[in-house]
Parts: structure tokens; C-alpha cells; sequence
């Protein structure tokens, strides 16, 4: 997947599932639209569905810090990598 | 030192209409809320009772995602009642939010439809991915404090929360340790009510006790029939009730307009049956609420009866009225208008007693045609009377043996 295609994955989801839309790429989540630790655990189902794959539970501890859209879609980019690699 | 309690607003979305309108005009039209038992694909195809207390009207939410995200039906009516409460109540948003204004709400056990989701997939989740459904969200949708805390957290209420659940007396305890903690100093003002949603497995729990009604299930309007000759059970229900309470003096200072003023609770257990209604326990409750009011007996004008219409449940409680407050008091069984709303019926029978203090009616008890002579001795209310209320008794009883009283007094 391309950077591109992330972020527009990302915001569809923001949208679909989370009613906030078309969320600035360094807003705030928490700050500006409540996104709290229940979305954050409903966002890393998503993103498994999205790569077609579990996340790790460490790879999901590592996600508990975001708070932006463009780091979300640094931490999608990253496993994507890491798994590639590993392939 | 005890301070003075009273109520500045209060809602309810019942059987019978949402609202003081809609309410007060079904009790004055003696129109019952009983329907037919919706099918649910689960248990109730084996239900012997076929009739239900429901809310079969439209209700308009507007809450926001961030709320209703970790809400199951129960904080829905919760949640509406609440949000009522507070814009009647006129309390500035700076003193929602100060820690003075504290919850007393709850439900018997959380919600029982987001139950029944999560134990499904407990039993059939077929891979991983089913079983990660299992999530934070449902158990705050289904937790027994869910009503409570979802009412902080939309209102961002940050006082102490009581959620108290005692299945039948949950919303009177709810009333009565909401009053306590403002009476003791402990808040200034507290949120007060209780909800629950429609839900077949109490029927089912009540239906095989044999303590549900099912001689009435072509005719669901006539029954629950508190006190009546032909009365065969209870019916169950849903609904909300919320109440705000504050301390007297500072409804006062603020120019609030004060419905009534909460003038005594007592609560006790019959200590032994969990189920089988205590004559000596009742008696007790009843004898403990005046005391604990400071009234005589005699000064009772009207009692809200817990008047489930089961068959021994009346009787015993028409026995300890009559010992207690003798046969001065009006008696009056609100069930019969929108059926056991389980933990609401506490809180909606307290604001249905409001409105008609306030109103100056009392609205009888329906489907009363003939009283049952062993609940003979207490006096019964058979039609709407125009009469002033100035202290009135709300009476409920639990399994488990608990048993509540809240006493009301309109201020002059």
C-alpha cells in the first residue's frame, strides 16, 4: 500500500466508524474529537482488517501513543515494512 | 447537622408517555401502557405471559458518537431522563462540573440485550476475530453502573456515584441515598434515578415463578390489578425516571423552583426468604420511614403502594399499610398503569406522586373493579379525585428481601 492509499483508508475509516470527519493529518484526536482509549482499540481492528492480518500484541502496546492521523499512518507504514522484511 | 433535602426537577419516559404531560394526562384518562409481549427469537416463545409494560413511542436522541459509543438501551433512557433533569433543573454548567453535584442512578444488572450479545459470542465465537468483539465497549454498555456513569461522563458530572442495584428497590434507594448524602453534607446537589430496558429474561425469571400475570393476554389493558379479586401477577416493564435533589438552602438562593421536598427514607432487609414477602419486615420499613421523617403516621394523604398485583405481595403489603397508617391515607398501586418497571419503578412511581401533588389529583388505581376483601382494610382509590396532596409515602420491596419508603411533602 502506498502512503497515499493509507491515509485515504485511514480517513474512510474515520468517517465510517468513527462519525469525525475528514480529521486534519496533525490534529489532536484526543484534543479536538474525544477519540479515546475504546476508539484507539476499535481503530487497531480496523487496521487488521485493512492489512489482512493480526497485529502482534506488542505491535498493538506500541500504538497506545498515537495521536495523529499522520502518525497512525507512520505506525501502519512501519509494520507494513517490518513485515515485508520479515517475508 | 442535617440539612433539608428537596426535588427542583424531575422526568420520566414510561409505559405511558415521556414528560409531565403526556403522563399526567394518561393518569387522568386511566389509559394503561400494557401491550402485547414483542417476540424476540429467544426465550419468550415459552413465556406463559404475554404482556409487557413498553415504550413503543418514538423517543428523538441527539447525543454525540463519544457518548452513545458506550451506551446499551438502558443509558439511552437513562441518559434522556438525565439530560432533562439538568436543563429543568436550571443548575449552571459551572456547577455540574464543580464535584458538588453527585449520580445516584442504576438499573438491576446493566443491559441485558448488550448481555445477551457478548454471551453469544462466549458460546458460538467460531475464530479470533468473533472473539475480539468481546470489548471494553460492551462491558461499559452492560456493566451494572452503566446508567450512572454514562451520565457523568456526558455531563462531565465529577461528584460521588452511588449505583446501588437491588433489583425492585433500586430507584428508591437511589432517591433515598441521593437524599442521605445531601441531608449528611456529603454533596449539595445529587442526580437521582434509575432505569431499565425491555427485556424478556425477567419476565422468564417471574414467569416461572409463577408470579407473572397470563390470565389477561388478549387483554393486556387489564392487567396488572393491584389490590383486585382477579388479579394474577405482575406484568413487567421499562422505563426512566430522574429526579434532581438539592439541599434546601441552596435551591432557595438560587430561585429554584423547588417541586417538593424529600422528608424521609428508611430501608431494611426481612432478614431470611429472598423471595416471600415479610409482613413484620414491611411493617417496619413503614414504622421506620415516619420515624425517620419525623411525622406521625396520620399526616400520610396518599401512599404509592409497590402493589405489584401478585397474589400474597398485595395482601401483605395492605396488612402492614393498614397497621402502620391506618385507613387515612389514600392507596394507590401506579403499577397498574404501566406495569413493574423493575429498578425504575422506584424512581418513575416518586415522580408520577409528584406531579399529582403538585397537580392536586390522585389518580386511582386501574383495573381495581373489585377489591380483593383481604386487602380491604386500607382506602382504595377507584376514580381520578381532585384532592390536595401534602405528604405522600412511595413504597417498594426487592427480591432479596429489601424494602424501601421515601416520604414526600409538597412546601407550603
Amino acid at each position: 500500500m502506498t502512503r497515499q492509499e493509507i491515509e485515504r483508508e485511514i480517513k474512510n475509516i474515520f468517517q465510517r466508524e468513527f462519525e469525525i470527519e475528514n480529521p486534519g493529518f496533525d490534529d489532536d484526536l484526543r484534543e479536538k474529537y474525544e477519540f479515546d482509549s475504546i476508539d484507539a482499540i476499535e481503530l487497531l481492528l480496523e487496521i487488521e482488517r485493512m492489512l489482512g492480518s493480526e497485529l502482534t500484541q506488542e505491535e498493538k502496546k506500541q500504538a497506545m501513543d498515537i495521536r495523529t492521523i499522520n502518525q497512525i499512518c507512520d505506525y501502519i507504514e512501519r509494520i507494513i515494512q517490518t513485515r515485508s522484511k520479515a517475508a | 447537622m442535617e440539612r433539608r433535602v428537596v426535588i427542583t426537577a424531575a422526568s420520566a419516559i414510561t409505559p405511558i408517555g415521556h414528560g409531565k404531560k403526556q403522563i399526567t394526562e394518561n393518569l387522568l384518562a386511566g389509559k394503561s401502557g400494557i401491550i402485547p409481549l414483542r417476540e424476540d427469537a429467544l426465550v419468550n416463545r415459552f413465556i406463559h405471559s404475554r404482556v409487557y409494560g413498553t415504550i413503543d413511542y418514538p423517543i428523538e436522541y441527539d447525543f454525540k458518537r463519544s457518548h452513545r459509543k458506550t451506551m446499551g438501551p438502558v443509558a439511552y433512557y437513562a441518559c434522556q431522563a438525565a439530560k432533562e433533569v439538568l436543563e429543568e433543573s436550571g443548575l449552571p454548567q459551572d456547577f455540574i462540573t464543580s464535584g458538588k453535584l453527585g449520580v445516584s442512578f442504576s438499573s438491576i444488572h446493566g443491559s441485558p440485550t448488550v448481555q445477551r450479545d457478548i454471551y453469544r459470542i462466549f458460546f458460538h465465537a467460531k475464530d479470533k476475530a468473533e472473539y475480539q468483539n468481546i470489548g471494553a465497549v460492551e462491558y461499559l454498555k452492560s456493566m451494572v453502573h452503566t446508567t450512572a456513569v454514562n451520565i457523568t461522563k456526558m455531563f462531565g458530572i465529577t461528584g460521588r456515584v452511588i449505583s446501588s442495584a437491588t433489583a425492585c428497590t433500586t430507584g428508591s434507594q437511589a432517591i433515598g441515598f441521593g437524599y442521605e448524602t445531601i441531608k449528611y453534607g456529603l454533596q449539595e446537589a445529587m442526580l437521582c434515578g434509575a432505569a431499565d430496558e425491555y427485556d424478556t429474561t425477567t419476565v422468564a425469571v417471574f414467569d416461572n415463578l409463577l408470579a407473572c400475570s397470563t390470565a389477561f393476554n388478549n387483554e393486556p389493558h387489564r392487567t396488572p390489578r393491584p389490590f383486585d379479586k382477579l388479579r394474577d401477577g405482575l406484568v413487567v416493564g421499562e422505563g426512566s425516571g430522574a429526579l434532581m435533589l438539592e439541599d434546601y438552602e441552596f435551591a432557595k438562593k438560587r430561585g429554584a423552583r423547588i417541586l417538593g421536598e424529600v422528608i424521609g427514607f428508611a430501608c431494611n432487609n426481612n432478614g431470611g426468604d429472598l423471595i416471600l414477602p415479610n409482613l413484620a419486615g414491611i411493617t417496619q420499613t413503614l414504622k421506620l420511614g415516619a420515624e425517620n421523617a419525623k411525622i406521625n403516621p396520620q399526616d400520610v394523604d396518599l401512599i404509592s403502594a409497590h402493589a405489584t398485583a401478585t397474589k400474597m405481595g398485595d395482601i401483605i403489603e395492605a396488612q402492614a399499610i393498614g397497621a402502620v397508617f391506618g385507613d387515612n391515607p389514600y392507596v394507590i398501586g401506579l403499577k397498574s398503569y404501566i406495569g413493574h418497571t423493575m429498578a425504575a419503578c422506584g424512581a418513575i412511581e416518586t415522580i408520577m406522586t409528584l406531579y399529582m401533588m403538585e397537580d392536586g389529583f390522585i389518580a386511582p388505581t386501574i383495573n381495581l373493579e373489585e377489591i380483593d376483601e383481604r386487602c380491604a382494610m386500607i382506602k382504595h382509590v377507584q376514580k381520578v379525585l381532585s384532592q390536595p396532596v401534602k405528604t405522600a409515602a412511595i413504597q417498594n420491596f426487592a427480591f432479596g428481601g429489601v424494602n424501601t419508603i421515601l416520604l414526600i411533602r409538597k412546601l407550603a
